[in-house]
């Protein structure tokens, strides 16, 4: 009898323990699933009537970039035609009146322009300069320039052109002769990284859409001489009901967001809305 | 009665079978129950941005012999020795042998070999300690011998192995290998753009790094960061800044937490010291102290990409770390190098530079061209030093401020000896330039 008493006893004991045991097991598995904060985020942006397209989480990798001002502009001056040139040689700057201003529309001014800076006689290196919708407006068309490395959106290596009444009256540019890889190869933050840290940073109110989401080269700081750029998540964020465009930036390199406060200092001009 | 007593003992049966087949599992899982832990540790933000372990802890040199000459190589644009090591990541390593040990005739026909690729550290680190960055679980259950070179041949498919070789007592271990392609090593090693001839050379202090010819080396600039006293004192005493006691001593400060912490800044030299008394936990196995070390070590710099383990002293429980730049070290004239950790049954002390290399910038200096390291024997021996006295001589860049910002450096250039436990430049010793003329 006593045995018996004895077995039941063992019985609630074991029985006890495998539940024990299968919490504890249960339990760490459920660490593993919660470290998936990021999808969250995803979720709870969506809820919050924020659009955007499917977010790249595939980090890359990108370079310390440096430039020294260079005069390979003003030493091509003579190459242009049919416009005015004036050459500012402190700040390196082309500007230039066009002798047969452009008319575009806005469905045409890309196509337009892109054929325009194909010819050396228009623009010297036209053909290293890409479209920049984050960085234009109605009144300039930016066009920013481009590398094998990347693109640069900085006001050094840039084509702007002036628009007036739907007509493309002539253009400011700068070109960086010679970007220069200081340090090896980096690991950058994904764009999903970028736009959740927008996110828990308060930086997309809600009902909005990211219009775009793009990683180029931006100035950091000068140093003997040179520029330093460093790559640089350009995130355009429109307000749904106002249509109104702001531009956020992060450095790619250590995800931290650089304030409006400091955009001079970034991107070289206030392109931010 | 007797029915009902029966199923008693079949439950009690099962139950006891199912608690063993349970606590086996959980056992068994430990691993993956604790990366499920890491993982969660490691998605905050603020560790996102450290530097990760792997490269910390990492080779600093490739030496490639490709049938003719062994080349140190390098690529500015890419670092090849973390790429050769995620490569090796998705090989199948398995249990490390001896395959002998104190035969330097052996080990030096071992690291001359030919067609082969050897990863070099700058100190021993061990087999568990690998399998730990590679996260293979052979490596982690094996015997935890202690290496600083790893060696595997290229063009011989039937050298199945990967060497693990240590210069310190000539032993060389070999571990089979599954699932390895040289190729995409191979793939790596010609894309370098620094390609400097080397021989290794087995001295009475060890094995060296010779270069045969003159060699080309860039110079580099560099924006310096530092941080504020306070900045150290919110990440190393993690309590209230009520309980904080500050003391100075002309441009010395002092920080105590009550009887526990203190930290000690020069302001003149830019070099700051931690006491941590509470930490008197001394690392059991060489995994643990690498990884301590590494996580007080991020604690200190957090974001510095060009750290690297320097030295590891398992007898004195002290670690060294230093900046690089492009495989050499950087030295100042201080002699802890970037950060030192000691570990002690009476507290932990750190040393450490307030600061680090943040941006780098072209320099307006043209390219140096060193001597030869035989020519730098020969110097040595003139002004008095015999190659016996030589504890340890490498190439590195030596920190020069620039009179006019503080904020920009200077890299250059140049031999550094160890000579009587002092490293000191070529210069220094014996009076005559490294460069060539």
């Amino acid at each position: 009898m006593d045995f018996r008493r004895i077995e039941i006893i063992f019985l609630i004991v074991f029985f006890s323990l495998d539940i024990w045991l299968l919490f504890s097991l249960k339990n760490g598995q459920q660490i593993v699933s919660s470290s998936n904060t990021t999808t969250s985020t995803v979720a709870d942006m969506r809820k919050r009537d924020i659009s955007f397209g499917k977010l790249d989480s595939k980090s890359g990798t990108a370079y310390y970039l440096g430039s020294r001002p260079s005069s390979t502009l003003a030493n091509n001056v003579s190459h242009l035609r049919n416009q005015e040139v004036q050459y500012d040689s402190e700040d390196h700057k082309l500007d230039s009146s066009l002798s047969n201003p452009i008319s575009i529309t806005k469905s045409n001014q890309k196509e337009k322009l892109n054929d325009f800076l194909k010819k050396e006689s228009n623009v010297l290196f036209g053909t290293k300069y890409k479209y920049a919708p984050q960085l234009s407006t109605t009144s300039q068309i930016v066009y920013a320039q481009t590398d094998q490395v990347g693109e640069l959106y900085d006001k050094s290596g840039r084509v702007t052109f002036d628009v007036e009444n739907k007509r493309v009256v002539g253009y400011t540019q700068t070109y960086v002769d010679d970007l220069m890889i200081l340090h090896e190869k980096e690991a950058t933050k994904s764009e999903k990284d970028v736009i959740s840290s927008l996110y828990t940073n308060s930086e997309i109110p809600n009902n909005s859409k990211i219009t775009y989401a793009n990683l180029a080269y931006a100035k950091l700081t000068e140093a003997k001489g040179s520029t330093i750029y460093i790559p640089v998540w350009f995130v355009t964020i429109q307000n749904k009901d106002s249509k109104v465009n702001s531009l956020k930036k992060v450095n790619a390199f250590t995800g931290n967001i650089i304030k409006s406060s400091t955009t001079a200092a970034t991107t070289g001009d206030e392109d931010s809305d | 009665m007797k029915f009902s007593r029966l199923i008693v003992q079949i439950l009690l049966v099962i139950a006891v079978i199912t608690s063993i087949v349970l606590s086996f599992y959980i056992w068994t899982n430990t691993a993956r129950y604790q990366a499920g832990r890491n993982i969660d540790v490691t998605t905050t933000d603020t560790d996102k941005n450290k530097i990760p372990i792997d490269q910390v802890i990492s080779p600093t040199q490739v030496i490639w012999q490709d049938g003719n000459d062994q080349r140190l190589i390098y690529n500015n644009e890419e670092n090849i020795s973390m790429s050769i090591q995620k490569v090796m990541k998705d090989w199948k390593i398995g249990e490390p042998k001896q395959v002998f040990k104190k035969d330097g005739a052996k080990y030096q026909r071992m690291i001359q070999q030919s067609n082969a690729i050897q990863l070099v550290y700058p100190t021993a680190i061990s087999v568990k300690t690998l399998g730990y960055l590679l996260d293979s679980s052979n490596l982690r259950r094996s015997k935890d011998y202690s290496f600083d070179r790893i060696i595997f041949t290229l063009e011989n498919k039937k050298d199945e192995y990967i060497y693990l070789a240590n210069d310190s007592d000539y032993a060389v271990y070999r571990a089979k290998v599954k699932d390895a392609s040289s190729e995409p090593i191979l793939k790596l090693a010609r894309k370098t753009n620094i390609d400097l001839k080397v021989r290794l050379n087995l001295l009475k202090h060890g094995v060296f790094t010779f270069y045969t010819e003159p060699i080309k080396m860039r110079t580099y600039s560099y924006v310096m960061s530092g941080k504020k006293d306070s900045e150290y004192t919110t990440a190393l005493f993690d309590s209230n800044s009520d309980d904080l006691v500050t003391s100075q001593n002309e441009n010395i400060y002092t920080y105590n937490y009550g009887e526990t912490k203190r930290l000690i800044s020069d302001h003149n030299k830019g070099e700051l010291t931690f006491y941590d008394y509470t930490d008197t936990s001394v690392p059991k196995d060489k995994l643990s102290f690498f990884q301590r070390g590494y996580n007080k070590a991020v604690n200190l710099q957090n974001s510095v990409s060009n750290l690297r383990l320097y030295n590891a002293d398992w007898d004195s429980k002290e670690l060294t770390y230093r900046e690089y730049v492009e495989g050499f070290p950087i030295f100042k004239k201080s002699q802890f190098g970037s950060i030192r950790i000691k570990f002690s049954r009476n507290g932990t002390t750190e040393y450490f530079l307030n600061k680090v290399l943040e941006v780098p910038v072209p320099s307006n200096q043209s390219a140096t061209t060193l001597k030869s390291t035989t020519s730098i024997l020969k110097g040595l021996e003139k002004a008095g030093y015999s190659p016996n006295d030589i504890q340890d001589i490498q190439v590195g860049y030596q920190r020069e401020s620039e009179a006019d910002n503080e904020d920009v450096i200077d890299l250059t250039p140049t031999y550094y000896i160890k000579i009587d436990d002092h490293w000191k430049t070529y210069n220094d010793w014996t009076n005559e330039t490294a460069e060539e003329e």
